[in-house]
């Protein structure tokens, strides 16, 4: 069963206020108000000196079921919304997986399902480690290797620079911060296993035409609820089972109202962090499981819910539960 | 959606309900007058985002703080509907 062997975040310490972001953004004071009143957003995460190597490599070399362990990686995963990240030739994955010591892993990025696209990562990665056990479960990639402490693992990555105007706000809606995570899975790992994805592609959600934008935003908090409920479903639970929930840092009002349409208390959805980090593409999942560990949120056996939306050209609605 | 019509809530409804429509005639520049029974979709091209700033509005000059988290667009249809829930669902700022 896919399991989170490890996870680790970098968000930078710099912290602009949302008001700093109007001009470059082009914001009206309404709009500030808003994301600060409703949204929640009051500062961004940027790291205005940090290439996006630096950021992967942050993350990365802070993961420390990594270190010594780099052999066993099979696969490097790169989770990001933006579909392009660097000019030919450059490749800061390439880069990052030579400093690491994985330049013998399979690294490929995950992208077109926005920031949903890192539950994707995931998911791929325990099915790709999965698939090489097909040998069975003696096998040295079996389960008996994993606990012994020598099967494949896969390494997670997620993280974007806020580049472009378009990378660092979606209009009326939310602020992205910069931050990168960096996660080791395993196909067999005893703790944070997952217990069930679903992911609903809606296509027909592409904010480049515009066409479908007032029923996005109709369908968008009951579409996240449709597959949360999917998620749990298919791992046999209610949210009666849940613990927490981790979010994707989209905004606060719209995690508000979710609360309210799912009945779940909102103490126990992981919302510390929109008001300082914003809205961290892929991140968010990993930075919010690392808070509600922090915060003693999660104890051995609880269940947890991560849910996030990526919006873009088409939409992503997905969901993921674990063990802990 | 029922609307109190009597007593101070019905006063603070109407009050919001007066201010509203006279924002939301600002909002959207619309020179005929904006009234209780429109309905805010079809009639006025609500969106979410578009409410929020109306709400924000509406904290600014009536002094209020609204539980935006409780609204729910599809049991408020009109102008009335909206200033309803508003008189109920606000504190003082």
């Amino acid at each position: 069963m896919t399991a989170l062997e490890g996870v680790s975040v970098y968000l930078p310490s710099a912290r602009i206020p949302i008001e700093s972001l109007a001009g470059p953004l082009g914001l009206t004071g309404m709009q500030v108000k808003l994301f600060r009143r409703f949204h929640g957003l009051s500062e961004i995460s940027r790291d205005p000196d940090g290439s996006l190597y630096d950021l992967l490599m942050k993350a990365a070399t802070g993961l420390t079921a990594l270190r010594g362990q780099e052999h066993r990686v099979r696969y490097v995963l790169y989770a990001r919304a933006m579909p392009v990240v660097a000019p030919y030739p450059v490749n800061p994955l390439h880069e990052v997986c030579r400093a690491l010591g994985l330049g013998h892993a399979l690294a490929f990025t995950v992208t077109h399902q926005s920031c949903a696209g890192g539950l994707l990562a995931i998911d791929i990665a325990g099915r790709l480690l999965a698939a090489d056990t097909a040998d069975g479960p003696d096998g040295p990639d079996g389960p008996d290797g994993q606990h012994n402490g020598s099967g494949p693992l896969a390494l997670v990555l997620s993280g974007e620079k806020a580049f472009t105007r378009a990378a660092q706000m979606f209009a009326d809606t939310t602020v992205f911060g910069e931050g990168a995570s960096a996660c080791l899975v395993s196909a067999f790992g005893v703790r944070d296993r997952l217990l069930a994805y679903a992911s609903n592609v809606r296509g027909e959600f592409d904010s480049a035409t515009g066409e479908n934008d007032a029923r996005l935003q109709r369908e968008y908090r009951p579409s996240l609820a449709e597959v949360m409920q999917q998620a749990l479903d298919e791992a046999g639970l209610t949210l009666d089972d849940i613990r927490v929930v981790l979010p994707h840092n989209v905004n606060l009002v719209t995690w508000q109202r979710m609360c309210t349409l799912l009945k779940f208390p909102r103490e126990r959805v992981v919302l510390d962090n929109i008001a300082v980090s914003g809205h961290v593409f892929c991140v968010d999942m990993f930075a919010n499981y690392q808070t509600a560990r922090e915060r003693g949120l999660l104890q051995p056996g609880d269940r947890y819910l991560a849910a996030a939306v990526g919006a873009g050209g088409g939409a992503t609605f997905a969901a993921m539960v674990f063990e802990h | 959606m029922a609307t109190p019509e009597t007593g101070v809530e019905g006063e603070f409804r109407l009050q919001v309900v007066d201010t509203m429509t006279t924002v939301l005639a600002r909002l959207l520049d619309r020179s005929e007058p904006v009234t209780e029974d429109m309905r805010l979709m079809e009639e006025l091209g609500f969106s979410s985002t578009f409410g929020l700033e109306l709400l924000l509005e509406l904290e600014d000059q009536l002094e209020i703080l609204v539980d935006v988290e409780l609204m729910d667009q599809n049991v408020m249809e009109t102008v009335g509907d909206l200033a309803t829930f508003i008189a109920g669902h606000s504190r003082p700022a």
